[in-house]
């Protein structure tokens, strides 16, 4: 079989307009959590607070000419896609590359500026770009087009598990032979009025910020950005001495078949035990969990359950961390984003830790490195994904000496 | 039983499709067999019914009762008749 390895990332954020910056964030235990700007605060319920991506300039990153066609999901999704690219120096212009993209919920800063337009401004002009902007197979259509790929390119939804979705997408095309090469990650522009209060209204919003694991914890905070990786195989990179970030070792996916919204221990546990398999690692000899880790009374314990089931005493081994307090619960961009941390954690031998912290919750009893990176080997790690819908991806890495 | 009461049952009756003499004010709606999404769903209904909004702290699903969720109505209701 086929290995395949990771030689470019790239990345935006709350915590920066780079892989190193957003990298460097996780390390320091920096929250990306602040006041909302996006919207008027006034509309919410809730505190108004979100993980935004601030003082970014497109014009900086993406030709001009181009930027009309962009809804924000497209632009982080291009600034990252560039990153990853030129980091890892692969000739991508071929029709043996392909472009995977994870989107949760498509353009919907476009779709919803419009709409209000139409509906509430009564306006009599619709903006002829509008289809193109907000169309969820956007982003992997501009960067197929930005870098002349020609190899299979497509979106992936699947709420918050896109990102590990569109990874094993793309993992197992290049295991059947049918590219040599992908870029692959997601994307996601979510912090509108609309999408706000529909969160607000199923009550999952936290109403002062993310605590996940912990004691008192109240819900999530949304996030947005992009993460982008290219997928190359090891013989590809070592012929071209390329650096090896990490190699992508197994992808686990699963239904619950359940509740549309309430997590299932069984559908998480089943997902992870599919991507350790795949990538033929013991349980024992996982270091370190990038978890789902939401921030919800129901992930939360449903996913420690979950991580119980799969490693049994080994659990209480693993240091089990989730970033969703630095950059945000970014929905389809959630494991992308991720797997910077876990990039990270099994290159620099530091584990992010969970911020907001207070104290153990009964049905949260493993070790989450609280509030400060750990400095400890990972030689293997595993990264969670679990979306409403009962969707559940999962992907395995190994660090490459 | 009050009103405000009567109103809620009947809707928590309606949504979990029981009859209404089988909710009592210790019930929680999760004995009542409204879980996940449906319980959401008949705060929003019940926050509809009266135009009123209700605090996530008023909404524990788990271990919060049906009387518990009354008071927190009425204490709505009343704010709103001061404002």
């Amino acid at each position: 079989m086929r290995r395949i390895v990771i030689t470019g990332m790239g990345a935006i954020c709350a915590l920066g307009h780079n892989a190193t910056d957003t990298w460097q964030g996780m390390v320091e235990g920096r929250s990306g959590i602040d006041t909302i700007h996006h919207v008027d605060a006034s509309l919410l319920r809730n505190n108004p607070v979100a993980a935004e991506v601030t003082d970014f300039d497109p014009t900086q990153y993406i030709d001009e000419a181009r930027l009309p066609f962009l809804d924000p999901m497209s632009q982080y999704a291009l600034v990252a896609a560039n990153e990853a690219i030129a980091q890892s120096g692969l000739d991508v212009r071929n029709g043996r590359t392909a472009v995977v993209t994870g989107v949760g919920v498509g353009g919907e800063e476009t779709r919803e500026g419009l709409y209000k337009k139409l509906y509430a401004d009564k306006a009599g002009r619709f903006h002829p770009l509008g289809i193109v902007r907000i169309m969820s197979n956007a982003p992997a259509s501009q960067i197929s087009m930005a870098h002349g790929i020609t190899g299979p390119t497509f979106t992936v939804a699947s709420a918050c598990a896109s990102s590990n979705h569109a990874i094993a997408q793309a993992a197992l095309m290049m295991r059947a032979g049918i590219v040599d090469a992908a870029v692959v990650g997601g994307t996601e522009a979510c912090l509108t009025l609309g999408l706000l209060r529909a969160w607000e209204a199923m009550r999952v919003l936290s109403p002062d910020t993310c605590r996940p694991f912990s004691i008192n914890r109240r819900g999530i905070v949304l996030g947005e950005g992009s993460a982008m990786f290219v997928l190359e195989t090891l013989e590809s990179a070592q012929a071209r001495g390329a650096t090896i970030l990490a190699e992508l070792v197994g992808v686990g996916m699963s239904a619950d078949a359940g509740d549309i919204a309430a997590p299932s221990e069984i559908g998480a546990a089943a997902a992870i035990t599919a991507a350790l398999q795949d990538a033929n690692m013991q349980p024992a000899e996982v270091d370190y969990i990038n978890a789902h880790g939401t921030g919800t009374a129901a992930n939360d314990c449903t996913e420690t359950a979950a991580i119980h089931r799969v490693f049994g005493e080994h659990a209480r081994k693993l240091a089990i961390s989730s970033t969703k307090p630095m950059h945000g619960h970014a929905l389809g961009a959630a494991g992308a984003l991720e797997l910077i941390a876990v990039i990270g954690a099994l290159r620099h031998g530091i584990v992010p830790p969970t911020l907001n912290y207070l104290g153990p919750d009964p049905a949260c009893d493993l070790d989450y490195v609280p509030l400060d990176a750990r400095r400890m080997p990972v030689n293997a790690a595993v990264s969670n994904s679990f979306a409403f819908g009962g969707l559940n991806a999962v992907v395995a890495l190994r660090r490459v000496p | 039983m009050s009103n405000v009461q009567q109103e809620i049952f009947e809707i928590i009756a309606k949504q979990a499709k029981i009859d209404i003499a089988t909710i009592k004010a210790d019930s929680t709606l999760k004995d009542l067999g409204v879980a996940s999404l449906d319980a959401i769903e008949v705060i929003f209904d019940i926050e509809e019914h009266f135009n009123i909004n209700l605090p996530n702290e008023d909404t524990d699903f788990e271990a919060g009762t049906v009387g518990h969720l009354v008071d927190a109505v009425q204490r709505q209701i009343t704010l709103k008749g001061n404002s």
